[in-house]
């Protein structure tokens, strides 16, 4: 999953694109929708669109800035130097090894990633690295094996996972590289895959996991939840 | 005339060195400052290019209430919003040089770095990991620049009167850019100043002109 493509399924609704391009999205929502971006060509130029329709309708506050402030700004800022070179964005290596399997990351993913990750093995073939980006999300690479599915579950809150490598179905349908698959409290399912998959998964609430004896780890899986 | 040569170099065809003089204080900013009809590209690109102060008070008193409501929609915080509007005004400063009408319109290129900077803001704030910055979520915002031209050492020399003729068959835009730069020796702001062109559309052409003037010379 490297090009850039016009033929990605499942994308962010035109709403949160618009809260993304806004600057509304909580930090680890932001870095999903990035990422989905950064391959789809659809929502690349949704967003520029976007960016231009909210730039146009700017609107200033009914507050002003006191004119004594202003000056002390202006005179503050143009005492500093200009910039003669454009920032050079930090090159980050974009493969990680899961499965000993390289795999290359939309490159905010790949910063993310750079910093370390702790795998952790669950049961089931599972595996998933926990990034902490924000308070109000839980954030992590997820890994599945060939062949493995999670416990069911549903989420009290909002679960958006964008698929990075592989790919993997539920009771819902069938998920490839870059798609943007978004589930709420009233999905119960259960992925699977054939192929195995690398994920990235924000998930806005614990999940509550509905089957079998996950069901006592529920008020568990809270608790770690807010205690991370 | 026949034995006057010029050294061209072969990979970016620059005519050897030029002195950078000093910057001349350039009227033509400040009348275009002043004229409050002048559009915001007009006025970040006096920024960019003269350091024009008149432009940018124009463009401060437009925008900074427009980022200070961006700010407490954001934060919600009447503080943090006016340090966005300085912190996102200075930014708007700084990377002025680096906008061109490539990037669109400078209303959306101030939108997004204003986002960009309260993003940043709000992260520093609540103590947040540093490893993602706004730079990354939103990287198409202006951050790119120029790719620089690795420029090789190789030399060829070209008949003056051979560079005329190579010279007819350039568009009058590029033939423009590349007088200014090699016949009249102007660094590239202030040729951009002179052609009243955004600094990027001038590096651009001057690109594809040079480019261009390489191919015939290769084709000879």
């Amino acid at each position: 999953m490297i090009a850039v493509s016009n033929k990605v399924n499942l994308h962010p609704p035109q709403e949160q694109l618009q809260k993304f391009v806004a600057g509304e999205l909580s930090i680890g929502l932001s870095v999903t929708v990035s990422a989905h971006i950064e391959y789809c060509a659809a929502c690349q130029q949704a967003s520029a669109k976007l960016e231009q329709a909210l730039s146009a309708d700017w609107d200033a506050a009914a507050t002003a800035i006191a004119e004594s402030e202003f000056n002390s700004i202006l005179d503050h800022i143009a005492a500093q130097p200009q910039s003669v070179a454009a920032a050079t964005v930090d090159a980050v290596p974009r493969a990680i090894v899961v499965n000993n399997k390289s795999v290359s990351l939309p490159r905010v993913l790949a910063k993310i990633a750079a910093a370390g990750l702790a795998w952790q093995h669950l049961r089931g073939g599972i595996s998933q690295a926990l990034v902490k980006l924000d308070d109000h999300t839980r954030c992590a690479f997820i890994y599945m094996k060939p062949g493995s599915k999670t416990p069911a579950h549903t989420h009290s809150g909002n679960e958006v996972t964008i698929v990075l490598d592989g790919s993997f179905c539920d009771e819902l349908g069938e998920y490839q590289a870059a798609d943007f698959v978004m589930r709420d409290p009233s999905h119960r399912h259960q992925p699977r895959t054939v192929e195995g998959c690398l994920c990235f998964s924000v998930l806005d609430s614990p999940l509550l996991f509905t089957a079998g004896l996950q069901r006592l780890l529920n008020p568990l899986n809270r608790l770690l939840f807010l205690h991370r | 005339m026949n034995n006057l040569y010029l050294q061209v170099d072969r990979f970016s065809m620059g005519f050897m060195v030029h002195p950078e003089p000093q910057h001349a204080p350039n009227p033509k900013s400040a009348v275009l400052a002043l004229r409050e009809s002048a559009s915001n590209e007009e006025l970040l690109i006096a920024v960019g290019n003269q350091q024009s102060r008149i432009a940018f008070n124009t463009l401060f008193n437009r925008f900074s209430n427009r980022i200070f409501a961006m700010g407490m929609k954001l934060t919600r915080n009447e503080q943090l919003a006016k340090d966005l509007v300085q912190e996102a005004l200075l930014m708007v400063w700084q990377k002025a040089p680096l906008y061109d009408l490539d990037r669109g319109n400078a209303q959306s290129w101030i939108f997004a770095l204003t986002r960009n900077r309260c993003f940043d803001l709000l992260r520093k704030i609540k103590r947040q990991p540093a490893c993602v910055s706004a730079d990354d979520i939103w990287p198409n915002d202006g951050y790119y620049g120029d790719t620089v031209e690795s420029v090789d050492s190789g030399f060829m020399s070209v008949e003056l009167e051979q560079v005329r003729a190579y010279y007819a068959q350039l568009p009058t835009a590029q033939l423009a850019v590349i007088e200014q730069i090699y016949v009249h020796d102007r660094t590239h702001e202030e040729a951009a100043a002179e052609l009243n062109i955004p600094l990027g559309t001038l590096k651009s052409r001057l690109r594809l002109g040079m480019g261009k003037l390489r191919t015939l010379v290769e084709a000879e």
